[in-house]
């Protein structure tokens, strides 16, 4: 039997499904993805480093945060990369600026990925091309053809009592000729299909587990509407409370958990079906090299993404690390930002869309993207 | 809990409102948010013909669509449907001889629209934006001055600013009244002026920083191609790119207070001499000469100043401009393939008059063109919503679930990032379906916070279904589509889904 066909999109079957995770707050990359080897982190973080005999060994240099240990599994298997000392130019270390500049794709109006949705070449976009899992649209989507905020799955369908109303559209669509009629009968066709999803319950692949919190419960929403093919192009997830100034473990420690198992989960979750999707973890700022005395860490500039899916070549940690002596780090102390965030997501939708015009979506940036696909 | 002297005043306002409210009748013009007054009592005269008449395809593309009543008022303005479009035509074209209490009204809480550029800095971004947009939606529902609304979302987009950039979150409020609004229906070169002078354009495509103050120093080229590609002449309007850097030298020293350096006079534009190119140039062949070395600063300012007003000289009355922009307006009024007889008329006139956009859009609705394509248009998604609303003469005061609609069907009044504005034509909204079925079933069973749809109401306004069918649609509906309506046993929102109804 052929593969279903996305609907209410117009580009055929070739769909490739994009995740975004923004970390809100700062995320600390440093205990993330800690430098194991580097003398300066434990001269820096007495009491609140990464254990080397705790973490997940990665390269020999560089650990994981045991709670992250989840995703052991895509690392070892090549599907995750992570670039370290990744951030923007942003030196405000304002939470608000550093987003703004990171969502926007630079002091440009519009969101990055609002702008690579609106400029593919042989737009169509479809009602769900863009779905933002939260309370309202991320500046990152701004503009995009279309971005629905999602709740419930109910929200996509007319509703049970709307049923006659759909039967006669079906009718009238069914004798429209053009453009419209085409669309509206693609239409139907997508409102039967979110109605069956919605008549089952949901039985994730592999023996997944989501946990109930919201970021797992977001993850499972993703999955299940990527592999129904409803056109679902960019997805949008925020998991937000990383400034973590003091006590840093009680603040991290339970997002990092909630981090590692959701993404844990969507990976085996998506088996195959994680070759046309790719799930990037971002974060506006890392954090002080430093800790302070309330066992937190300040802003900071570099931190850390993950990117996972379908051609990575994973299994490494990139970008040039920087080392922590003192005599690097960026005034007042801070990891140094060595690859800029636009050369990660670049790499990333060129994948996704390889006639994409990414001058247009990061303009005024002289892109060298990422060799995370080689 | 922070109060600022503004929202005092505005509280205190409020109070002394409340205070009349006990003893004296309210004048009108005090009234907050009423409910657009009925068209006279239904039940009212509709489309009779089996296709759009000249009087429903008026409504359909001078307006953002009928509400109840608006057929019977305008066929009645003249003897017969060439009479009544002509005379309607006339009330449109002179807005400011229209009263729109309602709209006026319900404007009257967004206290930032009225503000000058400085003070817009007082107020927090998001409810600047907040305010503008529903302004915007509020206009585009309760306003008599259609025409003039349906103008103003067009040069919206022809001068396009998403103020998510810079300062133009607190600068776009201003662009809207003193570009846009100012000139809707104006003339194109004073729009044009104002537009290259507003803070927020400065903002919008860098002129504040294009700037020569040294020789080595390279002149931002943002706002000078924008002003030929999209503003002026078009793409193909016989500009090159020698011409583009010839324009943003002209233009260099101009430049706006922003927030990244003082808090004095924020949002204020200025000239500086000393950061102007002042060697000669070259503009689509016209030689703007140099500024001799000699002169005092005063008189380089005056030299230096002038040179914006020639360039846009050069530009805004070019043939190149003219047909540029007579194509944009077939595009909106007549088809997404404009047809070429029409564009040539109306730039005709566009020249002719030097840019009076009352006398070119009338040369436009003489066409044949015009009145003769009729129903071939796909409503954007702004246009859907707000006809639906107009339609079905739903109360609202443009609350965020509304709001949320056009997000979703990626229309939200200043949300397009890119100085080329929303696409008019159809392909690019055919996936908004969805969500303009999902509206017509929330809207009409009364799911949208803070819109209110009444149905009892609406049906008092129509003899019969086939009276509502032709209210909606602008003409009598097809077997199919009576049919289908009984059917369905619920017919507003099939009428507001149907294909018949996306059309204008």
């Amino acid at each position: 039997m052929a593969a279903p066909k996305t609907l209410i999109t117009g580009n055929g079957d070739s769909a490739h499904a994009l995740v975004v995770v923004f970390l809100r707050g700062g995320a600390d990359g440093l205990s993330l993805v800690a430098p194991l080897q580097d003398d300066g982190y434990y001269r820096a973080r007495p009491r609140i480093a990464v254990r080397q005999a705790e973490a997940v060994k990665l390269d020999g240099f560089f650990g994981l945060n045991p709670l992250l240990k989840d995703l052991a599994p895509a690392y070892t298997e090549g599907a995750l990369a992570i670039v370290h000392a990744v951030g923007s130019e942003d030196s405000t270390r304002s939470h608000f600026e550093a987003q703004d500049l990171m969502e926007h794709g630079g002091e440009v109006a519009g969101g990055w990925l609002g702008r690579f949705l609106r400029y593919r070449p042989n737009l169509s976009a479809g009602a769900l091309s863009a779905i933002a899992f939260g309370r309202a649209v991320p500046e990152c989507l701004r503009g995009a053809p279309a971005a629905t905020v999602l709740r419930s799955l109910d929200e996509f369908s007319l509703g049970t009592k709307a049923a006659p109303i759909q039967k006669e559209l079906e009718s009238l669509y069914q004798r429209e000729g053009g453009l419209l009629g085409a669309a509206g009968r693609d239409t139907l066709d997508a409102l039967r299909r979110i109605e069956r999803l919605r008549a089952t319950a949901y039985q994730p692949a592999g023996g997944a587990e989501y946990a109930k919190d919201d970021f797992g419960q977001g993850m499972q929403q993703v999955a299940r509407l990527i592999k129904a093919r409803v056109g679902m192009e960019a997805a949008s997830i925020d998991l937000g409370g990383w400034d973590s100034h003091l006590n840093q473990g009680t603040i991290m420690d339970p997002l990092m958990a909630r981090l590692g198992r959701g993404l844990g989960a969507f990976y085996r979750d998506m088996g195959a079906a994680m070759d046309s999707t790719t799930v990037v973890v971002m974060t506006e700022f890392g954090r002080r090299v430093t800790e302070n005395s309330a066992f937190g860490t300040d802003h900071g500039r570099g931190s850390v993404m993950f990117v996972v899916g379908g051609g990575v070549k994973g299994g490494r940690v990139l970008g040039d690390w920087p080392t922590l002596k003192p005599e690097i780090l960026e005034d007042p102390g801070d990891l140094p930002v060595t690859t800029n965030y636009r050369n990660v997501l670049a790499a990333v939708l060129k994948r996704h869309s390889p006639d994409a015009d990414l001058a247009r979506v990061f303009p005024e940036f002289k892109l060298e993207p990422m060799p995370l696909y080689g | 809990m922070n109060f600022t002297r503004r929202q005092f005043l505005h509280a205190g306002g409020v109070t002394a409102l409340a205070a009349t409210t006990a003893c004296d009748a309210i004048p009108e013009a005090l009234l907050i948010g009423r409910r657009v007054p009925p068209r006279g009592e239904g039940p009212f005269q509709v489309p009779t013909g089996e296709t759009t008449d000249l009087v429903a395809h008026a409504l359909n593309r001078l307006t953002f669509g009928p509400r109840p009543g608006d057929y019977e008022r305008v066929r009645r303005l003249g003897a017969d449907e060439d009479a009544a479009f002509a005379a309607f035509l006339d009330e449109q074209l002179n807005p400011s001889a229209i009263n729109y209490p309602a709209a006026e009204n319900a404007l009257r809480r967004f206290e930032t629209l009225g503000e000058p550029p400085g003070e817009l800095f007082e107020y927090q971004e998001k409810l600047l934006l907040t305010e503008l947009t529903r302004g915007t939606l509020l206009r585009a529902v309760l306003s008599e001055r259609q025409l003039y609304e349906v103008m103003v979302h067009f040069w919206s987009d022809h001068f396009n600013i998403d103020p998510s950039k810079g300062d133009c979150k607190w600068l776009k409020t201003a662009d809207d009244r003193d570009v846009i609004r100012a000139h809707a229906l104006g003339r194109f070169p004073e729009m044009l002026r104002a537009s290259a002078l507003s803070p927020a354009m400065l903002w919008y495509l860098d002129g504040r920083v294009n700037r020569r103050a040294k020789s080595a120093d390279k002149p931002n080229e943002n706002y000078g191609r924008e002003l030929l590609e999209l503003h002026t002449l078009g793409v193909h309007g016989g500009y090159s790119q020698k011409d583009v850097m010839e324009v943003a030298r002209c233009l260099t020293g101009w430049t706006v207070r922003g927030t990244n350096q003082s808090k004095h006079s924020l949002g204020k534009v200025e000239f500086n001499p000393d950061q102007h190119d002042k060697d000669a140039k070259e503009v689509l062949g016209k030689i703007i000469p140099a500024i001799p070395a000699g002169v005092k600063r005063e008189e380089a300012e005056i030299l230096g100043r002038n040179e914006l007003d020639q360039v846009l000289e050069i530009v805004g009355l070019h043939s190149a401009t003219a047909k540029h922009i007579a194509t944009k307006l077939c595009r909106r009024f007549i088809a997404d393939e404009p047809p070429a007889a029409a564009v040539t008329a109306v730039a005709d006139v566009f020249l002719r008059t030097r840019g009076d956009l009352g006398s070119t859009l009338r040369a436009l609705f003489a066409t044949t063109e015009f009145r003769t394509t009729r129903a071939n248009k796909f409503k954007r998604p702004f246009h859907f919503i707000v006809s639906a609303l107009r339609a079905t003469d739903t109360a609202t005061d443009a609350p965020p679930a509304l709001m949320e609609f056009l997000v979703r069907m990626g229309h939200a009044p200043f949300h397009y990032p890119t100085p080329d504005g929303y696409p008019e034509a159809a392909a690019p909204w055919m996936g908004t379906l969805l969500w303009r079925w999902n509206f017509a079933v929330a809207l009409t069973d009364g799911k949208i916070h803070g819109v209110k749809f009444e149905d009892a109401a609406l049906r008092k306004c129509f003899r019969g279904d086939d009276e509502l069918f032709a209210h909606f649609l602008g003409r009598k509906p097809t077997a199919e589509e009576t049919a289908g309506g009984k059917a369905s046993g619920a017919l507003v929102p099939l009428l507001l889904a149907s294909p018949g109804f996306q059309k204008c």
